[in-house]
């Protein structure tokens, strides 16, 4: 049996397969945390990595991500699945993650080397895909969040909105603004 | 996101970061070894006694600022001296006595915000200067984070509130003097869209006034 195939074999069907491998993770049970971890690491690890944009970042984030989740799963109500609270720690350790890094880089980085460049001519920067990724990176983290868990990972509305604790109108809002400002920035690209 | 550069832009975006594949293992190893670490020292902990520490801190944290707040009042208006009344014992802290704590730290943050984001709101209109806004922001985001984490967070549509605010004033502790004007407007815009503004009104009692010294 591929890889693939397998973990697709432990997946929880429903709600009620899923509920009673968080009892048996709750138990004790060391097979069943890996069961869990097994069936969710990818997506956790796919959302975090294009947070953060880099691997060991990305890895330290998402075992944290698996640490804590393990260490709350009793808070866990079942109010939502399961992967969207996991994702909901990812979130909030990522963004927290991405915080620290910010600041100890603002302390350490002279000033001009984190102005932003003022914005040039096409001729003088033709690469659109880097300039797409320029300007996501410096959406607001609200912004980045939702864009790249609606637009890149393909998150519904519903989903983010309990990940991020706020209302799919709130998530809807960030992403027509996150999309506006994305826009704007590579508005030159526009006039072909 | 029809036209053809939101198409280019949809398939750029697909780009973005993209993930190698999941290092699983090595991840695994680093997770297992951290949880057989803690369940090394958790029964040791649990031997120390009940594991009612946190609402306990909280209880705690919640006191203090209300110790606090009463404390600057106190310095702030001047009373006739009270007769001494003799000691009271302490009262052992209850569930009743954190909930009534935590509205009462939940509406004065709340009537703080409300005063915050309607002078935020009129100095963008009015083209000011806020660049002390970004810094009440930070503060009051701190506090609006340890009342979302309280155990005694137990109603939904005040958590809700909560949890908008904290996007409203993550947003206004972003902005620095070199954010342009559109930032600030759609800070404003999207504070209208949620009703962010008119919810804290109404949650916030008539007649309180929270901000003294807050602001």
């Amino acid at each position: 049996m591929s890889e693939v195939r397998f973990i697709e074999a432990l997946k929880p069907r429903s709600r009620v397969e899923e509920r009673e491998l968080i009892r048996r993770v709750l138990a004790g049970d060391p097979g069943a945390e890996r069961t869990m971890y097994e069936t969710q690491v990818d997506r956790v690890f796919r959302l975090v990595y294009r947070m953060a944009g880099d691997q060991d970042r990305a890895q330290d984030y998402t075992q944290e991500t698996f640490i804590r989740a393990f260490n709350r799963l009793a808070e866990f109500r079942g109010e939502a699945a399961l992967s969207t609270w996991l994702g909901s720690i990812a979130i909030s350790v990522t963004l927290n993650g991405l915080r620290k890094v910010r600041r100890s880089n603002e302390r350490e980085v002279a000033l001009d080397d984190v102005m932003p460049a003022a914005p040039s001519a096409r001729e003088a920067d033709p690469d659109l895909k880097k300039r797409m990724a320029q300007a996501i990176d410096a959406l607001p983290d609200g912004y980045r969040a939702v864009f790249v868990m609606h637009d890149v990972e393909g998150y519904t509305h519903e989903e983010i909105a309990s990940s991020l604790g706020v209302h799919p109108g709130t998530s809807k809002a960030q992403l027509f603004r996150a999309r506006a400002r994305l826009r704007e920035a590579l508005a030159d690209f526009a006039k072909d | 996101m029809d036209d053809p550069l939101e198409e280019r832009l949809r398939k750029l975006a697909a780009e973005y970061h993209e993930p190698p594949e999941t290092p699983r293992e090595e991840m695994w190893e680093k997770i297992s070894a951290a949880r057989r670490e803690q369940r090394k020292v958790l029964p040791l902990r649990r031997a120390a006694g009940p594991t009612f520490r946190r609402p306990l801190r909280w209880a705690a944290g919640i006191a203090a600022v209300l110790a606090l707040g009463i404390g600057v009042g106190r310095l702030t208006v001047r009373q006739a001296p009270a007769p001494i009344a003799p000691p009271v014992a302490a009262m052992p802290t209850s569930p009743l006595v954190n909930a009534a704590a935590y509205r009462m730290a939940t509406t004065e943050h709340l009537g703080q915000s409300e005063a915050f984001l309607t002078l935020f709101k009129a100095s963008v209109k009015g083209q000011r200067d806020e660049r002390l806004a970004s810094a009440t922001a930070r503060q009051l985001l701190a506090t609006n984070r340890l009342l979302l984490d309280s155990p005694a967070a137990d109603d939904r549509s005040t958590k809700l509130l909560l949890q908008d605010l904290e996007l409203v004033l993550a947003e206004i502790a972003q902005l620095s003097p070199a954010s342009q004007s559109h930032d600030r407007d759609l800070i404003t815009q999207g504070l209208e869209q949620g009703g962010v503004l008119s919810r804290l009104r109404t949650a916030v009692p008539a007649g309180t006034s929270p901000t003294r010294g807050a602001l």
